[in-house]
């Protein structure tokens, strides 16, 4: 299957910056990808070049099979694309726009009412169609940036952080939307915002100072980097015993105790990568006679990830610095 | 070409969706039609060598210079400030076609302010009577003086307005631009009278081309000259336009 963005070795510099160093990854139809990274990591960047606004320093980039430097137009022609801040012209009517914008994507003058009707329906721009756009709030304008990037019906959808400054209320209503608007379309998103990547994308791609450092389903992110979060335990029984005893489950690496108020002792197990020992832990506080109140895994989220990930990152530059300066 | 016309009709939306199309067509009007009204009061004096017509095309500076940059000062800036400009380059449009398009929707509002001095010479003909029927080929050929020159002041406003982001930097730039190629050459055509250098000047001179224009002489000459002139200006704001991709 060719994917629908195949980027390779890809590399931008500004006079005097590196925004992005020798970047790859593919997305292949019908994804959901997230961009995760901190505001300057080189998301939008990346985007900019997938859409042929700016062109790249080096490295290869296809979207649906077309290079973006060679093929620009027919590049532009299957993507949808919101850019970072939804720029719009504040000027013109909701519909009078998407018009404007259905006939230079080139959308056949017989569709353009369909598709028109359409995407007014899926963005729910229909009690604003015939307002200002300058006069709209932030998440109708959101929308009408939608709207547009689904006017011609692409095969790929471009959204740069699509939910930045809207409210709680808006950000659901939009993130419904994208998830809606999987199922018909390939979607590239950024955003610096974890849990909205964890809930919409089926893959994050986690970049850093214009690198990758991270590539994969959210689940996966969370297994493999964390092998399994703690697992807290509360036990009613003598605090020295009950950790003595854990320690020597199968699949337990480390634990650590606290009491509280009541009689109840608290303890957080650390289990070995890949293992799962809360059916042992149960079974030896079975056996001892004592009370278990809770045997519950700690969730990692992406965001300790993210965190973590970014830390090493940055841990391992400062090392390379250091040894630098070292060798000097 | 079907996007030329989208994007031009985008253009022309946008002078008179906000207050600016009407607020430069009525400076027009006031400076025109004050003028008109002193021209047509000195010629009621008595008999002179000149027509009023002529006399208005050749005050075609005092309005170009204040209007030439109020409606060429937005087109690129404000798109590259409001970041609209991503939205349009990433639509399957190349560059040319959407300064092209700024272009043509910029002289069609110019041509629409001189198309309205139409009624200046409907009111000429009716007062005249038949005694001083007005002579209708200069006029005719001042009216393609005007829409020749002007199109080339307009590309060289597109031009200044696609060198910042700031509309008001755009507008001073322009209009020192049309200020040293109306006023200037003017300067210096009276200063270097005879020798080589008054020739090129006077070969520059909107005020020579002009005059000839409005006397009814349509020489291919100053033609040629401002469509390629305009046609250079178009090309060099293409590049400052894609120049976003080398930098």
């Amino acid at each position: 299957m060719q994917p629908m963005i195949q980027v390779e070795n890809l590399t931008k510099r500004y006079a005097g910056v590196t925004a992005l160093n020798g970047v790859s990854f593919a997305v292949n139809p019908g994804e959901i990808v997230g961009f995760l990274g901190p505001n300057g990591a080189g998301k939008s960047t990346t985007m900019r070049i997938l859409t042929g606004f700016i062109p790249a320093s080096a490295g290869r980039v296809q979207v649906a099979g077309f290079d973006v430097f060679e093929d620009s137009l027919e590049v532009r022609r299957h993507i949808g694309y919101m850019p970072e801040n939804n720029p719009l012209y504040v000027d013109m009517r909701v519909a009078e726009y998407l018009k404007f914008r259905a006939k230079i994507k080139g959308v056949p003058r017989g569709e353009r009412r369909d598709r028109l009707e359409e995407v007014v329906k899926q963005c729910g721009l229909d009690e604003v169609r015939n307002r200002v756009i300058g006069q709209l709030s932030k998440g109708f304008r959101q929308r009408v940036g939608l709207a547009d990037a689904l006017l011609a019906e692409p095969d790929l959808l471009i959204l740069d952080e699509p939910t930045i400054g809207l409210d709680p209320v808006q950000i659901r209503q939009v993130r419904q939307l994208i998830k809606d608007l999987g199922k018909r379309h390939t979607i590239l998103l950024s955003s610096h915002i974890l849990p909205e990547v964890e809930m919409t994308c089926n893959r994050v791609i986690i970049i850093h100072k214009g690198r990758i450092l991270a590539s994969d389903t959210p689940e996966n992110l969370v297994k493999t980097l964390h092998a399994g979060g703690l697992i807290n335990v509360e036990v009613r029984g003598p605090a020295v015993e009950v950790a003595a005893k854990l320690r020597d489950v199968a699949g337990v690496a480390g634990v650590e105790t606290s009491t509280g108020k009541d009689e109840f002792v608290r303890v957080a197990v650390e289990p070995q990568a890949g293992t799962d020992p809360r059916e042992g832990i149960f079974k030896t506080v079975a056996a001892s006679g004592w009370t278990l109140r809770e045997l519950a895994r700690q969730r990692t989220s992406l965001e300790d990830i993210f965190v973590q990930v970014m830390h090493d990152e940055d841990e391992a530059e400062e090392e390379r610095r250091e040894s630098k300066r070292g060798l000097r | 070409m079907r996007n030329v016309l989208a994007l031009l009709r985008r253009e022309l939306n946008a002078y008179f969706a906000s207050v600016l199309g009407y607020i430069v067509i009525m400076f027009f009007l006031v400076v025109m039609g004050v003028t008109f009204a002193i021209v047509v009061n000195y010629l009621s004096t008595g008999p002179k060598q000149v027509t009023a017509m002529k006399i208005m095309f050749g005050m075609f500076w005092l309005p170009s210079l204040v209007v030439i940059p109020m409606i060429t000062m937005r087109l690129l800036a404000e798109e590259k400030r409001a970041g609209t400009l991503e939205m349009l380059m990433t639509a399957p449009v190349t560059d040319f076609q959407v300064v092209f398009a700024k272009y043509l929707g910029a002289v069609a509002l110019y041509a629409l302010m001189w198309g309205l001095t139409g009624l200046y010479v409907v009111i000429l003909r009716h007062f005249a009577g038949e005694s001083s029927a007005l002579d209708l080929g200069p006029i005719a050929s001042g009216y393609i003086g005007v829409l020749v020159i002007g199109q080339f002041l307009i590309a060289i406003g597109l031009l200044t307005s696609s060198l910042t982001k700031n509309q008001v930097a755009a507008a001073l730039m322009s209009f020192a631009v049309v200020f040293i190629l109306l006023i200037v050459m003017n300067w210096l055509s009276f200063l270097f009278q005879g020798g080589p250098v008054s020739k090129v000047v006077r070969a520059l001179s909107a005020f020579e081309h002009m005059e000839d224009f409005a006397r009814g002489i349509l020489d291919v000459r100053p033609v040629v000259y401002y469509l390629s002139a305009a046609a250079w200006a178009l090309f060099t704001t293409t590049r400052i336009v894609e120049s976003r991709k080398w930098r």
